[in-house]
């Protein structure tokens, strides 16, 4: 099997469920660790909307409690993210991954404007479908291995199936859609800058990592 | 005789393409929302096929987040189609006064026998109906406060497990009626959810 993570950093192992870095994941791990501190400090943007035709500007404000609520859900987006990259068992990085997913459409859905809210709704449907492929991948690869332990399957021995990998791909594309979503621009409308770009960092990192995954397993 | 896992495979994944396709075809806003939680069944069945402890154990964390994320959606739906106005008072039929005592006392009187998870969730529906179906003054603070001490309860056990293994039994009876009381305040919360100012 080929292994592109490199070599172990560290290991925390709770019987077969692992917690380890790799030079790979250490990396992706230090990146959401970076930017959810940056969205802790950071203050939201004043977004500046010029009127067409003229040199009138609507001035966007964000409310405290709203600027509150997007804080928190990106703090707990870049958490699951970080958690994603540290597990080493496929159905607790599903878990973390779902979690990205709902944290996503939270950082969205807090601005009360209709675009929004629609955009938000879309994007929830798309990331609760998409629990199928994920789910039904990692239940795949027990019902076939009878593990879940990512280092256990990269040692070989095992034959993953191939949907099951497709699978688990699929559904890390649904739940972390935001970069595949950049068309919709209503979503990320939205004023409040620190917190969207949290929406499409955690949604590459997790991408990264399945990538790592279905090839490594 | 085609064994038992690849069949069920193939019927998991069937539905799904039912759901998918039900959903492909759905325009409505609400409707849609109820067709995914089709979809989430069919996750939940996927993680059951494998039959071993370790998938009882996985069905759980699948089916919470499903439910959070159902929660969060019809959430974002409601303010999306400014529903704001709660819920009136509940029917007014007289077999919803005399039913609901009985019921729930057998329910809840069944669920202490079973104990554990099942039996929270047993005992868990006797009381939602009855909280549904009385509309009672809400007491939340009463149900939170039984919900945290029980789970302390039961990781005490879970710690009795790790460090004092000879007494496993009485660990499995603070576990088992723990998580019970735990359940069940849980699942009572449903019940008396009707919009108002502290739902």
């Amino acid at each position: 099997m080929p292994d592109i993570g490199g070599a172990d950093l560290f290991v925390l192992a709770f019987g077969d469920i692992l917690h380890y870095f790799t030079p790979y994941t250490a990396t992706l791990f230090l990146l959401a660790l970076l930017f959810t501190g940056l969205v802790i400090v950071a203050r939201p943007e004043g977004q500046i909307d010029i009127a067409f035709g003229g040199d009138a500007y609507y001035a966007k404000q964000t409310t405290v409690p709203e600027m509150r609520f997007r804080r928190f859900m990106a703090i707990a987006c870049g958490l699951a993210s970080m958690g994603a990259m540290a597990s080493g068992d496929l159905f607790n990085f599903t878990l973390f991954v779902s979690l990205v997913g709902i944290t996503n459409v939270g950082i969205v859905a807090a601005v009360k404007s209709r675009h929004v809210l629609n955009a938000a709704y879309e994007y929830g449907i798309v990331a609760m479908v998409a629990t199928l492929p994920l789910f039904g991948g990692a239940a795949l690869v027990l019902g076939t291995t009878g593990t879940l332990s990512v280092p256990a399957l990269a040692a070989g021995g095992y034959a993953v199936p191939l949907v099951a990998k497709i699978l688990l791909g699929l559904g890390v594309v649904g739940e972390g859609m935001a970069p595949f979503y950049a068309a919709k621009a209503e979503m990320f409308r939205a004023p409040g800058a620190p917190y969207v770009i949290m929406c499409s960092l955690s949604s590459l990192l997790i991408f990264l990592r399945v990538v790592e995954i279905v090839i490594t397993i | 005789m085609i064994p038992a896992y690849p069949l069920g495979l193939l019927v998991a994944f069937a539905s799904a393409g039912i759901a998918f396709f039900a959903l492909m075809r759905e325009t409505d806003g609400l409707h849609r929302l109820l067709l995914t939680d089709l979809v989430e069944v069919v996750t939940l069945a996927f993680i059951a096929l494998v039959g071993t402890d370790l998938a009882e154990a996985l069905i759980l964390p699948g089916l919470v987040v499903g439910v959070s994320e159902l929660i969060a959606l019809s959430e974002i739906f409601r303010i999306k189609e400014g529903y704001t106005r709660p819920p009136t008072d509940t029917l007014q039929i007289e077999v919803m006064k005399t039913a609901p005592p009985i019921l729930a006392a057998l329910l809840v009187g069944y669920g202490i026998v079973l104990s554990g998870f099942s039996g929270g969730a047993v005992a868990g529906l006797g009381v939602i109906f009855y909280f549904l179906s009385r509309n009672p003054s809400e007491r939340f603070e009463v149900i939170e406060t039984a919900s945290g001490y029980s789970w302390i309860l039961w990781i005490v056990a879970f710690f009795t497990f790790m460090i004092l293994p000879q007494y496993w039994f009485f660990a499995v009876m603070l576990a088992g009626s723990a998580i019970l009381v735990k359940v069940m305040a849980k699942m009572s919360l449903i019940g008396t959810m009707r919009g108002g100012p502290n739902a």
